[in-house]
């Protein structure tokens, strides 16, 4: 576990979000209050295979600023252009323009995210490799990603990829909360990449067993149904978020969200996909101490929860051995879907607008949960002013982390 | 192809790259760097003159080009000898 400094306070002080259910933080938190999906067959060109179709939640008419580089349209992947999109929301909110640039930092959390975009280029110059296009030799890399927006941004301080499959959003926040503790940037930006499948992706994910849905294919919004008993499967949703921390003593004008108190990281010592009550009880167990919590003061849980029969099964058995059945539990994946390597990032977004909002939202499809003992936030938003809140991300290969947030 | 069709094609190329220069007038003397097209921007550029001509050749037989009336001969001298 990482030994905390506790005179340094983390802060939250900025947002952005781009999502199947809504663009920029007013549109997404109005969708996710209200438990507004937009599940169905996915149809963006490069996630259709021959007498296969897919599940998930894509995003459309992503808007882009004004001030937005043309140039950069034609070469950036899907990826990357909602990153820069995305980034500008939170840059504008945190004031982050007149910041010295060599004290700011970006952590992008995920690897391979790009594999639609690159998809789609190889099956282009498949026949006629001589003109592929020579960006190719660089955009071919998840660091491009980092590199536009820190072109864009002018952002001088730090700026590099953190790959932890599912935890990779969680894993980019504990990575910059790490580069402020160590004094080698004073504000620090952790973006949860869009992870943009391509076909192929999707299908490994269903012929490993983890993607549903082949008990709703027909009924494509009772599909997601994440700690339901009939889940059969996380449901793919394309997501992107970014977060400003900054160190609590650098300014004193920008209004916080929350204080980041607590993180942890775990490995399993797997390189499978199948997940570790041991792993998530320790990072909760680890991230409750570091913040100095005990179980009773969590009063909301974002869990991980992406509809998995084994996965969402140890993730229950893992919070109520750390007693934490008192405190309300939501779903932000039954609404968003799966967003891989955003969705740690993501889901603390879905945890600071909810607690900004004072409500919680709806966990959609939770039927027949598989267990009663929790607090669940089942078919209606209800009225909560989230204090101190637990938030979880687990990933393939044994990866487990957990973040404390606190009004 | 023409000369005056290279140049053409070329024109609208640089503008795919180099939006800004959406509405600019294209004059043969003009510098392709000097009109804010980086060696990327440039190397994208000769990638697609290549495959919009159905050129197949070296890329190093394009360089030395000092502006884009330069750079139209050099496509032409190879329409001709590929032809």
């Amino acid at each position: 576990m990482q030994k905390h400094n506790q005179q340094v306070e983390l802060l939250i002080t900025g947002i952005g979000i781009t999502s199947n259910i809504g663009q920029c933080k007013d549109s997404f938190t109005s969708a996710l209050l209200k438990g507004d999906s937009v599940f169905g067959k996915v149809q963006r060109l490069g996630r259709q295979l021959e007498g296969k179709s897919f599940l998930g939640a894509e995003i459309s008419d992503l808007t882009y600023p004004e001030d937005f580089p043309k140039r950069f349209l034609r070469s950036a992947s899907f990826s990357s252009s909602v990153a820069l999109v995305t980034l500008k929301e939170a840059w504008d909110e945190a004031e982050l323009d007149n910041y010295e640039p060599e004290r700011i930092g970006l952590i992008v959390g995920g690897s391979n995210f790009q594999q639609r975009h690159l998809q789609q280029i190889h099956q282009k110059h498949q026949t006629q490799p001589q003109f592929l296009t020579p960006t190719y030799g660089f955009s071919f890399l998840d660091t491009d990603l980092a590199a536009l927006c820190t072109e864009h941004f002018a952002i001088k301080g730090l700026a590099y990829t953190v790959g932890g499959a599912s935890a990779s959003g969680q894993l980019a926040i504990i990575e910059a909360a790490k580069a402020l503790q160590s004094g080698q940037v004073d504000i620090c930006i952790a973006l949860g990449a869009l992870m943009d499948l391509s076909a192929w992706e999707l299908q490994g994910f269903r012929a490993l067993g983890a993607m549903g849905s082949e008990k709703y294919r027909d009924e494509p919004q009772k599909a997601c149904r994440p700690f339901d008993q009939n889940r059969d499967g996380f449901i793919y949703g394309e997501n992107c978020g970014a977060i400003v921390l900054e160190r609590g003593n650098i300014r004193n004008k920008i209004k916080p969200y929350a204080k980041l108190t607590g993180w942890a990281l775990a490995m399993d010592a797997n390189r499978n996909p199948n997940p570790s009550h041991e792993g998530e009880l320790k990072v909760i167990q680890q991230t409750l101490r570091q913040a100095r919590l005990s179980s009773s003061d969590i009063d909301y849980i974002n869990p991980h929860g992406t509809g998995s029969p084994l996965g969402d099964e140890t993730e229950l058995k893992a919070l109520k051995s750390a007693k934490l059945n008192q405190a309300y539990i939501n779903a932000s994946k039954s609404i968003i879907g799966h967003g891989l390597t955003s969705a740690g990032t993501v889901e603390v977004i879905a945890t600071l607008l909810q607690m900004k909002a004072l409500k919680l939202h709806p966990s959609l499809n939770l039927e027949t949960p598989i267990d009663n003992s929790f607090n669940w936030v089942k078919e209606k938003t209800i009225e909560h002013k989230i204090k101190k809140a637990l938030t979880l991300s687990m990933g393939f290969g044994g990866i487990n982390t957990a973040l404390c947030l606190e009004k | 192809m023409t000369q005056n069709e290279i140049f053409e094609l070329i024109a609208k190329h640089t503008k795919e790259v180099v939006p800004e220069l959406e509405n600019y007038d294209f004059k043969l003397t003009d510098s392709l760097k000097k009109l804010g097209a980086n060696s990327i921007d440039r190397t994208e550029l000769m990638t697609m003159m290549m495959e919009s001509m159905g050129l197949d050749i070296p890329r190093i037989d394009l360089f030395g080009a000092q502006n884009i009336g330069e750079l139209v001969e050099i496509f032409y001298a190879k329409t001709q000898s590929t032809s």
